[in-house]
């Protein structure tokens, strides 16, 4: 393999790429406005605290006692009340067709038993189709219950010790503040991974590839050429993305922007790298595309920690994941923001990335050169 | 003179054919890729929360909260902080052990330990949790009140009185499995993905080359032309989600409470919008770059908002709203009705109905864009 580098060359093709790059103003804009545009819709849109929970009333005792415990549900502004359309049927269907979410059944019996027995049971159906809500709402239940033993009965059900809870990192439990600083990684993986997919492969596509080749310019020297224009672009959406993270969003910056930064460079020349393999092993953008998609858009959503917790995977894939960059920048975006993290913490996750990194350069060259010789 | 000439569509459709899986490479993405995605994702994916990493800090005397530590490393949830050894003094630092990653959860015994504390019956065992990820900060406290609440419970048989009960039943999903939940969500965004990517680039790809003005100098019709174009992809869009549906069923026991007719109805016209949608792409853009630029943006808003990941209820009116025009939304919530809920007839007709409509007004817009650009 031939390594040689000649920083002249490197940044005649990285020229050549920005002339490329700056006859396409619909893709520079996209490239660099649509991290912050995006990561400020979702971070607006996306609230994990369940409200207005859709739920069926069927209360067939009609007493006093009823009512009050249909009123803990309604004043407790998790729940939005729909009156039962008449049978108890009716309260099975409305899961059916997904008008409700959950149906409380109130038995005849309910204050009788109460008054007789001082114990009565009501039932609550729950749809579990969604594992996530369904866990959130059974949480609530809880709390409910509580309420209503206290304001049908008065009996303050107090457990014999307290647990008492501090969030740390994010006192309130804010979505943004958690799907900020994720979503500002799978969003720039994502893009510099399909800006790169295609770089390569157009260039053999229209036939300038051959003219490239006929001049003395090496593998490396193309790639890091063509690296050097899209890092640019990369920092400046990831600058961007940082000042809507903390101006917008109001999300603490707790850790040192510095190490951030070189963080970020890492990562971004890692996803570039990535697509620029791609580019190099394919040679055609339909397909260039679909393998960028296929290896940049599902994987960076679900495996890299973002929503779905790493924790709870399979030993085998968890260190599947390892092969992400998205996976390493998403524990140290996260560390440093939230946490204030110092390298010290982040050595591991920043060594995966500088591998990663320096395995798809590597790689990319090598597999280049091959495609030099007939 | 005919409206359609189905000679002249036919040669189309063989020309695209050859030409998308002329390449051994783009065969295998097309139908090996979706089928291993689609078994990645539904192993890998789970929102259950495991494995957290709990730290303590106790008297080792305090033989309750020993018995608290003890049930929740045996519990599925807990698993033992790193460098634990020396956490158990109560001298190390807990916001150090959070910060640094090696503890998720720090649980604090009170001062004098549990049992002094009931016995004054004051006294609070505090837990520290890293909240940096919101959903697991609050599943790691329900876990440890009920493991702490079991414990009190066994150990003084103090049994707090409760006139107020609930009888809960879940339906569905009676072990809220993420699996089950998921699985027909990845399996929207994989035809999606599919679908979207190999229309829009198709179309640019002529552009590009310049093969569209040799159809343009062809003798045939709009219709012709579109037609021959997309309903390869419709096909290869219907061949993936049959294999798909099939592995989700036989591999993942997903079940398939409704029936296979309306599955089929349903997916056949999810996929005819997003075939009609790509090509709306492919009208709009000048290249492939641009094609892939658009598909992307169209993706990834779809995907996210499609309450695969995160539940729709809560967004904001307009997010709400822009869900909703959102074919996949309905695509989703049609497949996991019919699978996990046996296909309400009223929520498929109605969901049905509007997949339909959304592909007659794509179609249309694209058809008038294409002509447009063929004149």
């Amino acid at each position: 393999m031939n390594l040689q580098f000649n920083f002249k060359r490197a940044l005649s093709i990285a020229k050549k790429e920005k002339f490329h790059i700056m006859r396409d103003p619909f893709t520079l804009t996209m490239a660099t406005i649509l991290p912050v545009l995006l990561v400020l819709i979702f971070g607006l849109a996306i609230e994990f605290n369940v409200k207005d929970i859709g739920l069926t009333v069927h209360d067939s005792d009609r007493t006093f006692s009823s009512r009050k415990l249909v009123e803990v549900f309604s004043s407790s502004q998790y729940f939005n009340i729909n009156p039962s359309r008449g049978s108890i049927v009716d309260a099975i269907n409305d899961l059916d067709s997904e008008r409700s979410k959950a149906s409380l059944i109130i038995e005849p019996e309910f204050e009788h038993n109460l008054l007789a027995h001082g114990n009565t049971k009501a039932q609550f159906l729950l749809d579990g189709a969604d594992n996530s809500t369904a866990g959130v709402i059974l949480g609530y239940l809880g709390g409910i219950q509580k309420a209503a033993n206290f304001k049908l009965t008065g009996t303050l059900v107090k457990e014999p010790i307290e647990l008492k809870t501090r969030y740390l990192f994010n006192p309130e439990l804010s979505s943004p503040w958690f799907i900020v600083p994720g979503l500002a990684v799978v969003v720039i993986a994502i893009l510099s991974i399909l800006l790169t997919a295609l770089t390569v492969a157009r260039e053999w596509e229209n036939g300038s590839m051959e003219l490239l080749l006929s001049t003395p310019v090496q593998p490396l020297e193309i790639i890091i050429g063509k690296l050097i224009p899209y890092t640019v672009i990369g920092l400046a959406a990831v600058l961007l993305v940082v000042l809507v993270a903390i101006l917008g969003f109001g999300i603490p910056f707790a850790g040192n922007i510095m190490l951030f930064g070189i963080g970020s460079l890492i990562f971004l020349i890692a996803c570039l790298a990535q697509g620029m393999l791609i580019s190099v092993l394919i040679r055609t953008q339909q397909l260039s595309m679909q393998i960028a998609m296929v290896t940049g858009l599902l994987p960076s959503l679900l495996l890299s920690g973002f929503i779905f917790p790493l924790e709870s995977m399979p030993k085998v894939f968890q260190n599947f994941t390892s092969i992400l960059p998205s996976k390493w920048f998403m524990i140290i975006s996260r560390g440093i923001f939230l946490k204030g993290a110092d390298f010290i913490d982040l050595k591991l996750p920043f060594l995966g990335l500088f591998l990663l990194c320096s395995i798809l350069i590597i790689t990319a060259t090598k597999k280049f050169k091959k495609d030099l010789e007939p | 003179m005919k409206l359609l000439n189905f000679v002249t569509v036919l040669g189309f459709l063989k020309k695209e054919f050859v030409q998308v899986l002329r390449d051994p490479r783009m065969r295998i993405i097309l139908m090996v890729i979706p089928m291993m995605q689609m078994s990645v994702f539904g192993l890998a994916i789970s929102t259950e929360v495991k494995n957290i990493k709990l730290g303590t800090i106790y008297n080792p005397n305090d033989s309750v909260f020993r018995r608290i530590e003890e049930r929740s490393f045996s519990s599925k949830w807990f698993i033992p902080a790193i460098g634990r050894g020396t956490l158990n003094d109560l001298n190390s630092d807990p916001l150090e052990q959070i910060r640094s990653g090696r503890a998720d959860a720090v649980l604090i015994s009170p001062p004098g330990g549990i049992t002094k504390a009931i016995e004054r019956g004051e006294g609070t065992v505090q837990l520290l949790i890293d909240a940096s990820n919101v959903i697991r900060a609050q599943s790691i406290e329900r876990y440890m009140q009920s493991i702490i609440n079991e414990v009190i419970r066994d150990e003084f048989h103090i049994v707090a009185p409760t006139p107020i009960n609930f009888d809960v039943r879940i339906l569905y999903n009676p072990a809220l499995e993420s699996a089950i939940f998921m699985v027909p969500g990845t399996m929207a965004m994989i035809l999606c993905i599919v679908t979207i990517l190999l229309t829009s680039m198709s179309i640019a790809r002529e552009k590009e080359m310049g093969t569209f003005e040799m159809i343009i100098s062809a003798p045939v019709k709009t219709w012709e032309v579109l037609l021959g174009k997309t309903i390869p992809f419709i096909l290869i869009g219907l061949i993936n989600a049959a294999s798909i549906y099939m592995l989700a069923i036989i591999v993942f026991k997903v079940p398939m409470k409704g029936l296979y007719w309306q599955l089929a109805m349903a997916t056949l016209a999810f996929i005819i919008t997003t075939v009609s949608i790509g090509t709306l792409i492919s009208t709009f853009a000048k290249n492939q770059q641009q094609a892939m630029m658009g598909g992307f943006i169209f993706l990834f808003l779809s995907n996210l908002l499609a309450g695969i990941m995160f539940p729709l209820d809560n967004m904001p009116l307009i997010m709400k709203t822009a869900a909703y025009m959102n074919p996949m939304t309905y695509f989703v919530k049609l497949l996991r009705n019919i699978m996990l809920k046996g296909g309400s007839p009223e929520l498929v007709w109605t969901y049905v109905g509007i997949l339909v409509a959304m592909a007659m007004f794509t179609a249309t817009v694209s058809y008038k864009r294409f002509h447009h650009t063929l004149d």
